[in-house]
């Protein structure tokens, strides 16, 4: 490289004086060393054990990366959510009443209140208040049997009432969930000035669809003889306090501190 | 070693990763296809493909015009990669009143009408991923998300309970404007003077629309849904 | 095969090279101080507004989302590549041993590219960047500056005719390899990201992979080629290792392409790239420890020679900062302990300001203050000024690295205690940003000098001399009348 004759193309400029002196604008590039020819040390064991905790550092990267190449999987092989660590998860538990209701006023404002008003109180002429009704405050089944398959015909009051072609029935399972006709049949009993204080549960929804599939006149509504004759009872199910913790999603009971079950109170006498 | 030899290895290193990693991920993802719900809600809509309403595609323009991405995230990381799941409101929120628990992470469907995910860069503010929902729960700002975000942006330090905020005030995406005859419905909380007040620009509506439009906690169906078996 | 000293047709034919490339080495370093003088004064700006956000807060062109897009696209493209350009004129007809005859050509691109970047940064302060990380230049800039990009490399690399020459100097290589990655790293991520329309999170990821690749495979190797020039230029020693050497260069090429996603782990892009990012980055460290040894190796016989000259001053302190880079390389991306705190904390911006100014910034540094003089044919006026310039870029480097680099993973930390409410992880970054903003105020305020500097250098005004500025005087030298070829650089 020190050769300019190998590039006979630069030719020197001619001011190039015989003592070898340069011009002082080429002093720079006079008093430049020439680059020799790359050593021929051995790579150092010392870069290499350095480039081997890197490697293995890479390594344990490359560990978390599952199957190399594989496309389609966005997420990490069996990837479940790991919980936080020391934090409960889910919303606080409600008192029963409270989360049945909480159900009960959605179910209300999506299918009851466009007929019977946003106070219950019915519009007098086609639809009936349901305000200190006593089929609403009454026996259980027989309120689960008007809700899911709705009436025609005179109301506990006597008075018939013209409103369309009566309630409308209720498919089960379609139109309804066994949380929602408990948490509406809770709301009922327990909103608009009535009192009545108790808790409608999942279990007893659950058992009044299947009463109600057994009808013999499934599918169609019910009429006030049907009603006296045949569901003039409670609901079957384990009663509750209406005070006991639940889950406001699922309405399980939640067990909180250290009691062994949730508190049971005996069924009221029969009416 | 030749120009060629040299060049023809340059290419294969180079050549060999740049079809792995960019090509061909970056023609498979444009043809995502859609993860079905096998319990079908209704026969229309059996795909997984959450709905954004609002003017996302402005909204966004104005969002990487003015540099939100420098500090803010729009990623809600699973958790090996991050705690960001554990945080009440990032991912969606702990106790959505009617769903119970709907932090999820993110996924490929939830930038859906955009042409650039902003993921972000730094955190120097909160992720963004589910801001809509999020004001539409918060106690500051649930009964008007719009107004507490044109306030925000407005000047952030404006709000006591964010006095050292670092977003930077943004009051050149509004307009001061004389009150005609009544304030407009928009106005800010502002005391600018008499008979003056401060509306929103074009801009800011935009943004403020995108913004809002942040829900990235739809359900999933079971493939993207990883929350651990119930006990 | 050769002797140390230089002989008159040696000196000659090299400055008949050097005059040749006056006019473009020369614009372009200029161009590239303007440029990082502004950038470093958005930065400034910028950096205020991370701790107080009403600093001129009422002015939209410099709102914070604006203002620091603008600080890194200049800093990249206004600084970052000139001087990259300068330097890799200068070394391709060095070590080629041929004169530029594209003068005009390059000046007229080198002229199209400054005007598109002027254009650009009116751009995204006016609020019409692209929102896409260290390429928010409005969308027509990317085709001019591709374009003036192969004007200015690409055509003379054809006319100097680079080859990879087996027993020639190790930088041949490195700046061929840069040259032809840049094109293809830049056409693809803009290709891919404003003209195929595909899916927004994997535009994210490949503007990740552009991020990085833009450091490793164009910064990195234009660095590592100068410094390979550089050290055995001004000490006279070989370079240390032909082996290590390849080593570094073959690990560079094979390494860098995979790395740069790490940035999106957790996203919904496919799941391994994420991490074979990270284990790429990771690996960066083999490239980076087998350079920086070599060239450390070649100055440490002669380091005596480091007290005087200013060229091998930088030029260390761009190795040490390389090696500091591989360290930070591996241990910001191991994915279980370290990634979640920083990926999306200050210490991926420490990483790449450690990068850009303390590695690639320092060499070129050095590189200017080595061509500058023949180039123009004076010598540099103060070595107060040159020394001003390397105390306190290092002191800001240092501290913008160690507070970013260990005050990021305390950020991250802050960031992920997800039971603390979130205004509480804020307050862990605003002493960090303060600290920042105090060390790119010591940066700037070096920069200064270097402006001035080559200002009066570029207007020919620099000291008329054949005796070299060096930062003290010289070990070998008789006094300032000694004539004869000089042992120091």
């Amino acid at each position: 490289m020190s050769n300019s004759n190998d590039y006979p193309e630069i030719k020197a400029p001619a001011r190039a004086g015989a003592d070898g002196h340069v011009p002082r604008d080429a002093a720079a590039c006079a008093r430049e060393k020439n680059i020799a020819a790359t050593g021929k040390e051995p790579v150092s064991v010392y870069v290499i054990a350095a480039c081997g905790v890197a490697m293995l550092a890479a390594g344990a990267i490359l560990g978390s990366a599952g199957n190399l190449f594989d496309y389609g999987k966005v997420f990490r092989d069996g990837y479940k959510r790991t919980p936080a660590p020391g934090a409960n998860e889910g919303p606080p538990p409600k008192a029963a009443v409270d989360a049945y209701m909480a159900k009960g006023k959605k179910v209300w404002g999506s299918k009851c209140i466009t007929c019977h008003g946003p106070e219950a109180k019915g519009d007098g002429n086609n639809f009936p208040s349901l305000v200190g009704s006593a089929w609403a405050l009454g026996e259980t089944e027989r309120f689960s049997m008007i809700v899911l398959n709705g009436l025609h015909g005179p109301m506990s009051t006597g008075k018939t009432y013209s409103g369309a072609a009566g309630m409308p029935t209720q498919n089960p399972n379609k139109d309804m969930t066994p949380e929602e006709l408990s948490g509406v049949m809770t709301y009922v009993r327990n909103n608009f000035g009535n009192t009545k204080g108790d808790v409608v549960t999942v279990e007893m929804a659950k058992a009044a669809f299947e009463i109600s599939a057994k009808r013999s006149k499934a599918g169609q509504q019910v009429t006030t003889e049907e009603l006296t004759a045949d569901h003039l009872k409670a609901l079957p199910g384990k009663i509750i306090d209406p005070k006991a913790m639940v889950d406001p999603l699922t309405l399980n009971p939640v067990f909180a501190g250290k009691k062994a079950e949730a508190p049971v109170i005996a069924p009221p006498p029969a009416k | 070693m030749s120009l060629r030899t040299f060049v023809l290895c340059l290419t294969a290193s180079f050549g060999i990763a740049w079809l792995a990693i960019i090509v061909i991920p970056f023609f498979e993802m444009r043809e995502l296809a859609p993860v079905p719900y096998p319990e079908a809600k209704s026969t229309s809509a059996g795909i997984f493909f959450p709905k954004r309403t609002g003017r996302v595609m402005t909204g966004a323009r104005v969002y990487a015009e003015n540099g939100c991405y420098q500090c803010h995230t729009q990623l809600v990381r699973p958790t090996y990669a991050g705690n960001d799941l554990y945080r009440p409101d990032w991912g969606g929120l702990k106790m959505d009143p009617d769903r119970g628990d709907t932090r999820r992470e993110t996924n490929a469907w939830d930038f859906n009408g955009e042409k650039f995910a902003q993921i972000g860069t730094t955190r120097m503010g909160p992720d963004l991923s589910n801001l809509g929902r999020r004001l539409e729960t918060s106690d500051g700002s649930s009964a008007d998300p719009a107004a507490w975000l044109y306030a925000h942006l407005y000047n952030p330090r404006n709000n006591p309970k964010l006095w050292n905020s670092t977003c930077p005030p943004h009051p050149f995406l509004f307009e001061k404007r004389e009150v005609k005859e009544y304030r407009a419905p928009d106005a800010l909380a502002v005391n600018v003077g008499e008979n003056m007040e401060i509306v929103p620009g074009p801009d800011a509506k935009a943004l403020v629309s995108y913004l809002i439009s942040l829900k990235k906690d739809h359900p999933v169906p079971a493939a993207l849904n990883f929350t651990p078996a119930e006990k | 095969m050769s002797s140390a000293t230089t002989n008159t047709q040696d000196a000659l034919v090299r400055s008949g090279i050097d005059r040749s490339l006056r006019h473009p080495v020369m614009f372009f370093l200029m161009s590239g101080a303007v440029w990082l003088s502004f950038a470093l004064l958005l930065g400034v700006i910028a950096s205020v507004k991370t701790s107080s956000p009403g600093f001129l807060g009422h002015c939209g062109f410099l709102t914070y989302g604006r203002v620091y897009p603008a600080h890194i696209n200049a800093l990249v493209y206004g600084w970052g590549m000139q001087t990259a350009f300068a330097v890799i004129l200068w070394l391709m007809a060095r070590l080629t041993r041929r004169e530029c005859t594209m003068t005009g050509a390059i000046l007229t691109a080198g002229h199209v590219w400054n005007l598109t970047i002027g254009l650009g940064l009116i751009g995204i302060l006016s609020g019409f960047g692209t929102g896409m990380p260290w390429m928010e230049f409005p969308p027509f800039a990317w085709p001019v500056l591709l374009a003036s990009y192969c004007v200015i490399l690409v055509g003379p690399f054809i006319q100097f005719r680079v080859r990879p020459e087996e027993r020639g100097n190790i930088a041949q290589w490195y700046l061929l390899a840069a040259v032809i990655w840049f094109p293809w790293i830049y056409l693809t991520a803009n290709v891919l990201l404003h003209c195929v329309p595909g899916h927004p999170v994997m535009g994210a990821a490949i503007n990740a992979w552009f991020r990085s690749a833009l450091i490793f495979l164009f910064f990195t190797p234009v660095a590592l080629g100068t410094a390979s020039y550089l050290a055995p230029k001004v000490t006279g020693n070989p370079l240390y290792s032909d082996s290590l050497a390849k080593l570094g260069f073959w690990s560079l090429a094979i390494i860098g392409p995979w790395a740069g996603m790490q940035k999106l782990t957790g996203a919904p892009i496919p799941y391994f790239l994420p991490y074979l990012g990270g284990a790429a980055t990771a690996l960066f460290f083999i490239p980076a420890l087998a350079a920086a040894v070599n060239t450390i190796r070649t100055i440490w016989p002669s380091r005596e020679v480091l007290t005087v000259s200013p060229t091998l001053r930088f030029t260390l302190a761009g190795m040490v900062a390389l090696v500091l880079l591989g360290v930070a390389a591996v241990i910001l991306n191991l994915p279980d302990s370290m990634l979640p705190a920083t990926q999306f904390s200050f210490s991926g911006y420490g990483f790449e300001i450690l990068a850009l100014y303390g590695f690639f910034g320092f060499v070129m540094f050095g590189a200017t203050y080595f061509i500058v003089p023949r180039v123009t044919c004076r010598e540099w006026i103060s070595r107060r000024l040159i020394r001003w310039h390397f105390l306190f870029s290092l002191y800001g480097i240092l501290t913008i690295i160690f507070v970013t680099l260990i005050g990021g993973y305390q950020q991250g930390l802050g960031q992920e205690s997800w039971s603390l409410p979130w205004m509480k992880a804020v307050d862990a970054g605003v002493s960090i940003a303060v600290v920042i903003t105090f060390a790119w105020c010591l940066i700037l305020f070096s920069n200064i000098f270097f402006f001035l500097h080559l200002t009066l250098m570029w207007l020919r005004l620099g000291r008329r001399g054949s005796q070299p500025t060096l930062l003290a005087c010289s070990p070998g030298n008789l006094g300032p009348a000694a004539s004869g070829p000089a042992t120091a650089h």
